[in-house]
């Protein structure tokens, strides 16, 4: 592909994205290597491996502060502050090139077949506009560019192309959690996950430091900025940092124009687009569409459904934490899933909710870790004395849960409410004074009654791998890593915010590619299936080119 | 420089043993020089903490630590927090104390791709791909 002219700043381009993380990049990638004049706004800068704590033994430390998931908690110049009074779970993420899967585990599940028919086959939400079958092509290409560790052949998923390197050493943690499945019959599988265990496009190989969650500092967790980006600019697309977008400009026929940002000296800029592209994740995303009000579109662009910022789904997660009497070796990586079980993923109305959720295994980590988990402290108990955490108990609990623990994470399906939604906070603002987003949600009664029923199970599967203790954390806060749904596609422009390819209905040069467009969640780890959709709309806007209409 | 006086730092002791006494086979926080160097440096890390961190020290600078200690607990659970979240950074931090508890750090262990995984040698895994696909199928005129 003949490399495109890098644009200048402030030529008008054929596409502007807004946002380089997982999606965006995919986009980029794509676009660019069509042949398409291609900038990218990226409020955040390029991570620095040598940044990453990784081997410093204050990186625990470091974890709980400067490395946290949750934007609030961080609280560093280019992330933005989300209101969270009304909500009953913390969004996490992170502003940079290659975005919050700086920080995420890496854990690979694609979304599973009855994932997009949950009206036909449960009567609840909606079906999306295309199946599993349509993404399978996109998703088997992209594992490649992600190289995906893995063993092929997992009974929960049907058959698909083997991933690109072997599955990474499940270690003795594992080996544990295996056991009690394998007792009790249940499904088990080592871990499929964006961590290759072979050099891979750019990555080196995992050598399990076991500190993914605050960035892998050996270059060897799959992340855009690695695999997806130095192709795109090798093709000609031009990635700003430090640019944070305020508004996205239309035409007085509607259409989008491009976008005025903030570049990091604090001035006004504007890049102008012929298709304009927002991949700024679920909270991110909508905000935007709600900040770019006018005269055309005063309830904010794009939104003459109303649903745009509506029907937010975050997952809400649990946690069963397994001490055993055998070493573990617990803080030994990856820290993605060693193992992970489909089990109790499908629906049985039986149980008393709809839809399931899938588990993930994870090793127990450092010493501080005897109570905390990625970064927040869990598993303490409620309202703990002094003395129950220090004193002699404290060196009592580290003997006893360091390098012994594992801990069962539980992913529930989270169904779309409208009441659970993004909007702008009247008075909170970022570094920038762009108004911040406000969250307002509620964990359903379904998944409530989910992950009682999941936390119960787990309790049985732990055992049966003989633990000597259990810890149970319920619908922990810090938890919001997959910010789904608040813009949704769909056929129907009365009850969708965007058509199956990310375009807008109601301006049809601007798309959405990320997670916001997700008519449900699924119960997995979502960016597998965030970057197979962005794939499959970005080539359906290659194709389509010629008929784009554009401002 | 140092952020922390002396007087700080014989504060931080005392609460420190208190927190984290010499017991079960592992030595005091202080008999881990929790207070010496690496207190800078963890004090250093977290500025976020200072503030509640140093109140905390002032609160009980000439006081018992133990009745110090019982004193933030029930008037000042914030500062009592930030204390002992570096007190015990600082303790797990130390040679010494991690040799103790058998914990390398978090350091390099190359993988061995090609190697066959022990669930797979053992039959383990054969059983879940015996038991047959648990997907649910899909309809296929959606």
């Amino acid at each position: 592909m003949a490399k495109q002219a890098t644009p200048r700043r402030g030529e008008e381009v054929d596409v502007l994205i807004v946002g380089a993380g997982p999606s965006g990049a995919v986009a980029a990638k794509e676009l660019s290597g069509a042949g398409l004049s291609v900038v990218c706004l990226e409020q955040g800068y390029n991570p620095d491996p040598s940044d990453f704590p990784g081997k410093d033994p204050a990186f625990e430390l470091l974890s709980q502060k400067n490395w946290h998931p949750n934007p609030n908690v961080r609280d560093m110049p280019r992330d933005y502050p989300v209101n969270t009074d009304e909500s009953d779970i913390n969004p996490l993420m992170f502003a940079g090139v290659g975005g919050s899967t700086t920080l995420y585990a890496g854990h690979w599940t694609p979304f599973l077949p009855s994932d997009f028919q949950v009206r036909s086959m449960d009567g609840v939400a909606e079906d999306w506009p295309f199946t599993y079958e349509d993404l399978l092509p996109y998703l088997e290409e992209v594992e490649q560019a992600v190289g995906v560790s893995g063993l092929p052949g997992n009974p929960a998923y049907p058959p698909q192309r083997g991933y690109p390197t072997p599955p990474l050493p499940i270690g003795k943690a594992g080996m544990k959690a295996a056991e009690g499945m394998d007792k009790l019959g249940w499904h088990w599988w080592p871990g499929t996950n964006a961590i290759p265990s072979l050099a891979w496009n750019g990555l080196n190989p995992c050598v399990r430091t076991g500190t993914c969650m605050t960035g892998c500092p050996e270059g060897a967790k799959s992340t855009a900025n690695i695999t997806y980006w130095p192709q795109a600019m090798r093709q000609g697309a031009r990635l700003v940092t430090g640019a944070r977008v305020r508004e996205i400009e239309v035409d007085d026929r509607g259409l989008a124009t491009g976008a005025v940002y903030i570049d990091d000296h604090g001035r006004e800029r504007r890049q102008k687009a012929k298709v304009v592209i927002v991949c700024a994740n679920g909270i991110g995303t909508p905000r935007l569409l709600l900040l770019s009000k006018s005269k055309r579109f005063p309830d904010g662009l794009a939104n003459s459904s109303g649903l745009v910022g509506k029907r937010l789904m975050m997952h809400p997660f649990s946690a069963v934490m397994g001490v055993y009497e055998d070493p573990l070796d617990s803080w030994i990586g990856p820290f993605g899933q060693l193992i992970e079980s489909f089990e109790f993923y499908e629906t049985d109305e039986k149980r008393g909710f709809l839809r399931g959720a899938k588990w993930g295994a994870m090793p127990g980590g450092g010493p501080l870790g005897a109570t905390s988990f990625v970064g927040s402290q869990i598993f303490k108990g409620d309202e703990p004395a002094v003395e129950d955490l220090w004193c002699e108990n404290l060196h009592e609990m580290v003997e006893r849960r360091f390098g012994h623990s594992l801990v069962w994470g539980i992913i529930g399906e989270d169904l779309p409410e409208e009441d659970n939604r993004v909007e702008l906070d009247p008075e909170v603002t970022d570094t920038d004074g762009i108004a911040a987003p406000k969250l307002i949600y509620k964990v359903s009664q379904n998944s409530h009654d989910m992950l009682r029923f999941h936390v119960a199970r787990l309790l049985e599967a732990v055992e049966a791998a003989g633990a000597i203790e259990t810890n149970i954390v319920h619908q922990v806060p810090d938890t919001g890593w997959h910010l789904i749904g608040t813009c949704t596609m769909g056929d129907d422009p009365k009850r969708s915010v965007v058509n199956q390819w990310g375009q807008a209905h109601d301006v049809p040069n601007l798309y959405l590619m990320d997670a916001s467009t997700f008519p449900t969640s699924g119960g997995v780890n979502p960016t597998a299936t965030i970057m197979t959709v962005a794939l499959r709309q970005a080539r359906h806007l290659v194709a389509e080119r010629r008929n784009q209409e554009a401002a | 420089m140092s952020l922390v006086n002396d007087t700080q730092r014989k504060t931080f002791a005392g609460i420190a043993d208190v927190l984290i006494p010499e017991a079960e086979g592992m030595p005091s926080a202080s008999q881990a020089e929790v207070h010496g160097a690496i207190l800078d440096r963890v004090v250093e890390l977290r500025p976020d903490l200072r503030e509640a961190f140093f109140r905390g020290l002032n609160k009980a600078a000439g006081q018992d630590p133990q009745t110090a200690t019982e004193a933030l607990n029930a008037d000042d659970t914030e500062a009592l927090g930030a204390i002992g979240l570096l007190a015990s950074a600082a303790y797990y931090m130390q040679p010494q104390v991690r040799a103790l508890i058998g914990y390398p750090g978090q350091e390099n262990r190359p993988v061995d791709a090609d190697s066959e995984p022990e669930y797979v040698a053992n039959g383990m895994l054969q059983v879940v791909i015996d038991r047959g696909p648990i997907y649910r199928p899909t309809p296929k005129d959606a």
